[in-house]
Order: structure tokens, then C-alpha cells, then sequence
């Protein structure tokens, strides 16, 4: 397609002498959420943080906008307009929640307050325990700090990985509802394994399977394939 | 009691020279993961040259000036030339920063000769006030007034500027740092450089109080500042400061008792915190010790 | 395996033996005490290798076993009448001081990052040296002192440099083997797992934390065995043995030589042995040999970032390459037959 935002090319990734990842292809278009799928250990976090450049690909590459990124450092593919929200969250516990926020601020022009108002609307918690250490904040609250502060910069997608991770079903729900918000504005890669809010959320799949993308289509269509889900997903 | 209020200040003065030496080495550590055993040398180099351009220009300030410049020239050196080339290497790198501190120790002999060098103090820092028993040396002041502003403003930059916040954060977790669009390899060097910059001024400020500088006293500080840390925890400056001044008063009172066991009171120190809260005294969440 | 084992035991041997007929053929007095030097400090590199190469604990004070074991035959040999028995028993005494103070730095540190070893060793060793400065009752301060050994029977006494040349060598030979079986046996294959990856090893139920202990006491009460044949070589113990020159050489033999071979860091002695004495006489040519220390520095910084392996890790790297691609070649051959 002419205008893919992010677009991975046979790509490979080893973490010391393990090969992980084999000869991934995987496309993003802007405005949609792209869900990446597979049980665990099937490299997604690895995928994400391949994009991000915190490990680095053995082959292939990345491109972002039509730019090569595969060998930038994670700091300029930050830079170019990319927002991660790692699986552990990466909060800074004994930061407070504003200065968590603080941090990775890289402008503080009026559109980057403009974005701060509104997803502190959105996450009305964050400001009321603004003061708050981010290390006493619940799961749930340290997973909406996080995705805050991935969207308070001028990102143009956002990689989220297992929001839904260890939350209660009521909090999913609120995640989920935020990030259907967020998806107005932006672009999202997720990673889930909950299907439910992997199919609430997500337009486009992808299935990792050992490293491999071994199907990926029209979320809607794998809504309806009962077989796929049951084979990579695990669900019946 | 003047006798107690003596030993104190003397102790107080002592830690607050500890503590510039240890803040900047248990910063490298929690940040960069470096444990930094050159860094002592960078005391003696700052006494050095404190020396050397108090000398030459006749002013005390600018030989503390002079000092700092070392240090943060050194500092840049350090860590472009002896830690960036083992980075990701724990064994290489701690192999190699003690290398590196005999090298630097041995050079200072070598460009300011072999002989130990006689220190003044500046004439308006001479001598000392009375009130009533108690005599305050100037000089033992001055020392614990620069300590106090200094540890102050490092507080003041970590808690309320972005560079400080960042140093924070990246003390917690550098891949996240990095992943919000930070280049962190630019802090690290930045806190190196001060980090040595402080050790240099420490050495500067310290031998107009004992009179002579010699190149060995690098390794005999550092020695001092490795037990701070590890009293303080890693990673944390104001863990450093309570060590730093908990050394330097043990070591002031057992000094005048049995002078000759006060570094010996100092290891029983470490001692204890190691087999009781091997963590250290504060800990910083992120810096482990494992 | 076991014929390869064999084959490197008899090349050791042979070197073994050239190295005990070589005093028939070059008696000066200097060169066997340079001699006597390469293997009280081939025996405490050795002993040093043991921690860096088998098990990755860095130690900074290994000075410090040198010391107590100098310090305590020679105060022995001092304050008592010079027999064999004070001489017995101030090894004994040696290997007793460097085993209890290896053990109590390793289960302070050993559990904790690499970095507090280091330290707390480096801190230790600067209070033994404090120490030996300041108890002059005892150690005699820094002036140092000298004492006498027993007396060798019958003719040993007149090649009194030659019999200890030969009983340094043997215990030499029987430490390296001794340590080489130790590096071979199962606790060693722990050992350089451990090394290798500390999690995995956990995580496969073993507790780490005794092995490297008990490798930090062997290798300290080793090392205090090179303190004590150092001091008996030169009838003479000073302050200079707690140095951290004296660590930095044994850095500097280990690295040189070949981190986690054992043969390297002797290999490693020779060389540094012999650079100091060559160095210290080209003093008088220019000053800078005076200020060996830069320069044994300098090369170590090189050697650590450029030559991590080592001479003999090198030697074998390729010697394992050139293996490999005989193999390989092998196998291309049988390849082509078979096609
Ligand atoms: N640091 C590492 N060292 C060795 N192997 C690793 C490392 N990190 C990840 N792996 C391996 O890489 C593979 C992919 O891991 P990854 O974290 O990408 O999986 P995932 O799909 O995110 O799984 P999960 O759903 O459990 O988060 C796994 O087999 C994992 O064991
Ligand atoms: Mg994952």
C-alpha cells in the first residue's frame, strides 16, 4: 500500500546465541490497530522491541515512514515518532506519576499540553495520585501511566505490549475503552493475548507462531475462523 | 565537650570531602552500572593541580577552578578512552579501571615530579574563630560549607531540572530512558565528567587541610569513598552524605583515641552493613547489588 | 579426550624437566633467583587465575594472601628458633591466615554483584598493609626484617640457591596439576558454568554461592603458599609484599598469559618476571624505566580491551580454529566422495 506507516522486511533477531525471530514481514497502515497475536514465547515482545531498536536485527529491515530505521539507536527511532509501552510498563518507581510523565517529554509546546489535558481526562487516576511515587501506583493505574506518557509526545504510533496483563476484567474494559479513544488520534500496534480486547480493538492481525508471522489478515476474518483461534491461539 | 565538638567538626569536615569523591562514583554506578575504581585517582590529580595553579596565580579559587577543569577533562578522557571500549563488559570493565588508577597515580608523579607537595591554605581562610572553649578551625568550615552547598545543589539538580530528572530515571531503568527518545550514552558522560570534576575539587580542598599532597592519596580515598558507597547504597547521594559523614566521625573520634585504628573502625562499618543490610543504607529502586 | 590430557601432561612434564636440569647449565646467582621469582609468582598467578578465569571473580587484593603468607613464616622463623617445625608450622599458619580471611571476603561478597569482591578485597589488603606499617613490635614496620631459615642438610647447604630453585619448581609442578585436576573435575565444570551464566546455573537447582566460596578460600590459601616461598627465597619480609604492585603483576602474568588456562598465567610470570629486571636496568637509559608502573599499566589497559584471551588463549583459539577446519574439510572431502 502507498502510505504504510511502519513496515518490517525480513526481519531476523537474535538475543545472544538464540535465534528468535526468522524472516518476519509485517505492515502497519496509519489509523488502524494492528494486533499481534501467539502464545507466549512466540516473539512478540521481541517483535516490538526489534521496532524500537532494543535489540537489534541480525537481517532485514524496518522502515517507518519510508525511512530505514533498523539501525538507529532506540533513542532517534523514538524520536521519529514512535511510542512504546513495554510489557513491564517501564514506570520509574520512585519517580513521582507527573514526573514520570515529565520525562520523556520532548517538547512542552502547547499541542504536547493540549494532548497532556486530554489523556488526563482520560485517565482522571493519574491525576489525582500526580504526586503519588509510580511504584505505589495499582497495575492497572502503572499500565494507564505508561500508555499516558507513550501518547503524550508527538507519536505517530504507539507499541503497546499485553496492556490487559494481570488486570481485572472490569480494568481491561477501561483500558480498552481509553485506547478506542486513542485510536481516533493515532496509531497502534498491540499485543494481546486476550483475544476479546484483541478483537474489540483491532482491525488488522497478526499471528506469531516460534518466530514465525504464520497468518495475518482482516481482523474480521479471524473472528469468524474458529479453527485458527483454536489452533495458535489456544482458544475454543 | 569542646573536645567533642572538635573531633566532630573535623569528623564532619573529613566526611564532607568522602562524600565528594563517593557522590560522583555511586552515581556512575546506578546509572551506568560502572564501578569506577580510577576513580580515587581523580582526588589526587585535583590535588595536584589545585596546588599547582594556587601556585602559579596566587589564588586560592582559582586553584579549586583549575581543579574542577582537571577533573572534568579527566573525566571526559575516562570514559571515552577506558570505559566506552569495554562497555557491556562487567569484568573488563572493573579489570580495567584499576588499571587505569595506577596508571593515573604514576603520571602525576611524572608530570609533577616524584616528591610529596607542601599546600598552603589562602591567608583569609587561616586560622580560626573562638567562641568561648570551642575553636572552629576556618579552614575545617569552609570545607563543610562547600560540602553542604554542594550536596544541596546536586540535590536541587536531580529533584527539579529535566537533566537531573533523566539521571533519575535512568538510574531506574535505562532501557526505558532510552525508549522515550533520550539519548542516554550523553548522560552518562555528563555524570561522569561532574562525577570526576567533584572528586578532583574534593582532593583540591582537602590538602590545604592536611598540608601535603602525594600520589598514593588517590588510592587511599578511594579506598574510603568504595566503603561509603557501599554503606551509602549504590546509587544513592544522599545515602553517600550519611556514610560519608558517619565514616568521618568514627574516624575522627577513634583517630584521637587510637589513631592507628581508625580505618580499622571504618571496615568494621562496612562489615556490618554488609553482613546486615548488604544493600546498603538507602536503596535506590532499580540498582541492585546482585 | 584422554589421549589429548596425556599429550599435554607429557609436554609439561618435558618443559618440567628442561626447567630442572637448566641450573646445571646457568648458575648465576641472579638469574636463579630471577628463576625462584617466575614460580612463587607463576604459583600465585595460578592462584589467581583460578578466581578470574574459572569462576570470573575479580579479586584487587590478592596482595594481600602473598602478604599474610611472607608475614607469617617470617615472623615465625623470627620469634622462634629456625627449625623445621617453625617452618612447618608457619605454612601451616600461612594457609590457615589465607584460607580464613579468602573465606570471610567471599561469604560477605560472593553473593553480591562481582563489584564488592573487588572492593572489599581491595580494602582489606590496604588495612593488612596499614597494619603491617603500624604494628612495629611485630612486623618491624616498614623497615621490614630479615630471618633465618634452618639448616639444610650436608652439601643442599652449599646449593642452598639451587635447592630452593628445585623445591620452588616441584611445588609449582605439583600446584599446577593439582589446580588443572581441580579445573577438570566436575566442581570445575560448575565453576566455569557459573561463569558463564549464573542464572541458568541456578535455575538448574545448584546453589552458587559455596563453590565460589570454597574456590575463593583454595585460591587464597594458594596464594598465601607463593607469599610464604617468596619470603623464604629472600629471607626477607617488608610492607612491599601487600602492595598493589604486587596484585597488579598478578593481574597483569594472568591477562598477559591467558585468563583461565592456569599454563598461561605462568607463561605470564616469565614475561613480566623478566621485563622487570630488564626494565629496572634500562633505568639509567631514561627515566621512564624507572616508572615501570605506567608502562606495565598501559600494556595491561591494551592487553584488557585488544588481547582479552591472552597468549595462550589465542595460541588455542586457533589451534581449536585450524582443528575445526581440518574437520570441516574432512567432511567436504567425504561430502564429494559420497556424491
Ligand atoms: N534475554 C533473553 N535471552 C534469551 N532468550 C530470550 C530472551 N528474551 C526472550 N527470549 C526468548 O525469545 C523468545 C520470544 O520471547 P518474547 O518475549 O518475544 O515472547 P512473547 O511472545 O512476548 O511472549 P509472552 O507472551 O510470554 O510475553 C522466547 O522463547 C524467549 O525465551
Ligand atoms: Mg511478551
Amino acid at each position: 500500500m502507498e502510505n504504510t506507516l511502519l513496515k518490517l522486511e525480513q526481519i531476523n533477531t537474535h538475543i545472544e546465541q538464540f535465534h528468535i525471530l526468522h524472516n518476519i514481514d509485517f505492515e502497519v497502515q496509519p489509523g488502524e490497530v494492528t494486533v499481534l497475536l501467539g502464545r507466549n514465547g512466540a516473539g512478540k515482545t521481541t517483535t516490538l522491541r526489534t521496532i524500537m531498536g532494543l535489540n537489534s536485527a541480525t537481517n532485514g529491515t524496518v522502515q517507518f515512514k519510508g525511512e530505514d530505521i533498523t539501525k538507529l539507536p532506540p533513542y532517534h527511532i523514538a524520536k521519529r515518532g514512535i511510542g512504546y509501552v513495554p510489557e513491564d510498563q517501564g514506570i520509574f518507581y520512585d519517580l513521582s506519576v507527573g514526573e514520570n510523565m515529565r520525562v520523556g517529554m520532548r517538547q512542552e509546546d502547547d499541542a504536547t499540553k493540549e494532548r497532556m489535558d486530554w489523556v488526563l481526562d482520560l485517565f482522571p487516576d493519574l491525576k489525582k495520585f500526580w504526586k503519588k511515587p509510580g511504584g505505589q501506583l495499582s497495575g492497572g493505574q502503572k499500565q494507564m501511566l505508561s500508555i499516558a506518557r507513550s501518547y503524550v509526545n508527538d507519536n505517530d504510533l504507539l507499541l503497546i505490549d499485553e496492556p490487559s496483563k494481570g488486570l481485572a476484567p472490569v480494568v481491561v474494559e477501561k483500558v480498552i475503552e481509553s485506547i478506542e479513544k486513542m485510536k481516533e488520534k493515532t496509531t497502534v500496534v498491540l499485543v494481546e493475548q486476550n483475544f476479546y480486547m484483541a478483537s474489540r480493538l483491532g482491525d488488522r492481525f497478526y499471528i506469531l507462531d516460534d518466530g514465525i508471522t504464520v497468518h495475518h489478515g482482516d481482523m474480521e476474518q479471524l473472528r469468524e475462523d474458529e479453527e485458527l483461534k483454536r489452533k495458535y491461539l489456544g482458544i475454543a | 565537650m569542646e573536645l567533642i565538638i572538635n573531633l566532630a567538626i573535623n569528623g564532619i569536615a573529613m566526611g564532607m570531602l568522602y562524600f565528594l569523591i563517593a557522590c560522583g562514583l555511586t552515581l556512575i554506578f546506578g546509572l551506568m552500572d560502572v564501578l569506577n575504581f580510577s576513580h580515587g585517582a581523580l582526588f589526587a590529580w585535583g590535588a595536584y593541580v589545585g596546588i599547582w595553579a594556587f601556585d602559579v596565580t596566587e589564588s586560592f579559587v582559582i586553584g579549586l577552578i583549575a581543579a574542577i577543569l582537571a577533573g572534568l577533562i579527566l573525566g571526559l578522557l575516562t570514559e571515552l578512552i577506558i570505559i566506552k571500549p569495554v562497555y557491556g563488559n562487567h569484568i573488563q570493565q572493573i579489570l580495567i579501571t584499576l588499571g587505569f588508577m595506577l596508571v593515573l597515580a604514576e603520571l602525576l608523579k611524572v608530570v609533577f615530579g616524584p616528591d610529596i607537595m607542601a599546600a598552603s591554605r589562602p591567608g583569609y581562610l587561616d586560622g580560626s574563630w573562638s567562641f568561648g572553649d570551642v575553636t572552629v578551625i576556618k579552614y575545617r568550615a569552609f570545607i563543610i560549607l562547600i560540602g553542604l552547598l554542594i550536596f544541596i545543589g546536586i540535590m536541587l539538580v536531580l529533584k527539579f531540572t529535566k537533566v537531573g530528572l533523566i539521571v533519575r530515571a535512568g538510574v531506574m531503568n535505562k532501557e526505558m530512558v532510552q525508549a522515550l527518545g533520550i539519548n542516554i550514552r550523553l548522560v552518562f558522560i555528563g555524570v561522569f565528567m561532574v562525577g570526576s570534576a567533584l572528586a578532583a575539587l574534593g582532593g583540591a580542598l582537602f590538602v590545604p587541610n592536611s598540608g601535603v599532597a602525594y600520589a598514593e592519596m588517590g588510592m587511599e580515598f578511594g579506598i574510603y569513598a568504595f566503603i561509603v558507597v557501599i554503606i551509602g547504597g549504590m546509587g544513592s547521594v544522599p545515602g553517600s552524605l550519611v556514610a560519608a559523614l558517619l565514616v568521618g566521625l568514627s574516624g575522627s573520634f577513634m583517630g584521637y583515641y587510637y589513631s592507628d585504628l581508625s580505618m580499622v573502625v571504618t571496615m568494621i562499618l562496612m562489615f556490618i552493613i554488609l553482613i546486615f543490610r548488604p544493600q546498603g543504607l538507602f536503596q535506590v529502586s532499580g540498582v541492585s547489588n546482585k | 579426550m584422554i589421549k589429548k590430557i596425556q599429550r599435554s601432561t607429557w609436554i609439561y612434564l618435558a618443559v618440567a624437566f628442561l626447567l630442572v636440569l637448566l641450573p646445571f647449565f646457568k648458575d648465576e646467582r641472579w638469574f636463579l633467583f630471577l628463576m625462584i621469582q617466575v614460580f612463587t609468582f607463576g604459583i600465585f598467578a595460578m592462584s589467581y587465575d583460578l578466581l578470574l578465569g574459572y569462576t570470573g571473580i575479580i579479586s584487587f587484593g590478592h596482595a594481600m594472601f602473598f602478604g599474610i603468607g611472607a608475614y607469617s613464616v617470617g615472623i615465625i622463623l623470627d620469634r622462634m628458633e629456625a627449625s623445621y617445625t617453625s617452618l612447618l608450622i608457619g605454612i601451616l599458619v600461612a594457609a590457615l591466615l589465607g584460607g580464613l580471611v579468602s573465606f570471610i571476603a567471599g561469604i560477605l561478597t560472593l553473593k553480591l554483584k562481582n563489584h564488592f569482591y573487588a572492593m572489599l578485597t581491595l580494602a582489606l589488603a590496604s588495612m593488612f598493609l596499614f597494619i603491617a606499617e603500624k604494628w612495629r613490635s611485630v612486623t618491624h614496620g616498614s623497615d621490614g626484617f630479615t630471618f633465618r631459615l634452618p639448616e639444610l642438610p650436608g652439601p643442599l647447604e652449599d646449593h642452598r640457591n639451587i635447592t630452593i630453585y628445585m623445591f620452588c619448581l616441584v611445588m609449582m609442578v605439583l600446584i599446577f596439576f593439582g589446580l588443572r585436576r581441580l579445573t577438570e573435575s566436575p566442581l570445575g565444570k560448575i565453576l566455569v558454568a557459573i561463569r558463564e551464566n549464573e542464572g541458568r546455573v541456578e535455575s538448574l537447582g545448584f546453589r552458587i554461592m559455596p563453590y565460589k566460596v570454597i574456590i575463593s578460600v583454595i585460591s587464597g590459601v594458594v596464594a598465601s603458599f607463593a607469599g610464604v616461598l617468596y619470603a623464604i627465597s629472600i629471607r626477607f619480609v617488608g610492607t612491599n609484599v601487600f602492595a598493589i604492585d604486587v596484585t597488579l603483576d598478578a593481574l597483569l602474568m594472568t591477562i598477559i598469559g591467558g585468563v583461565g588456562t592456569l599454563v598461561g598465567p605462568i607463561i605470564g610470570a616469565g614475561i613480566i618476571e623478566f621485563a622487570h629486571h630488564y626494565l629496572s636496568s634500562l633505568a639509567d637509559v631514561h627515566w621512564i624505566f624507572e616508572r615501570w608502573i605506567i608502562l606495565f599499566g598501559i600494556v595491561y589497559i591494551l592487553a584488557v580491551i585488544f588481547f582479552p584471551a591472552g597468549i595462550v588463549g589465542t595460541i588455542k583459539a586457533k589451534l581449536h580454529k585450524r582443528k575445526h577446519r581440518k574437520i570441516e574439510a574432512k567432511q567436504q572431502n567425504a561430502d564429494k566422495m559420497a556424491s
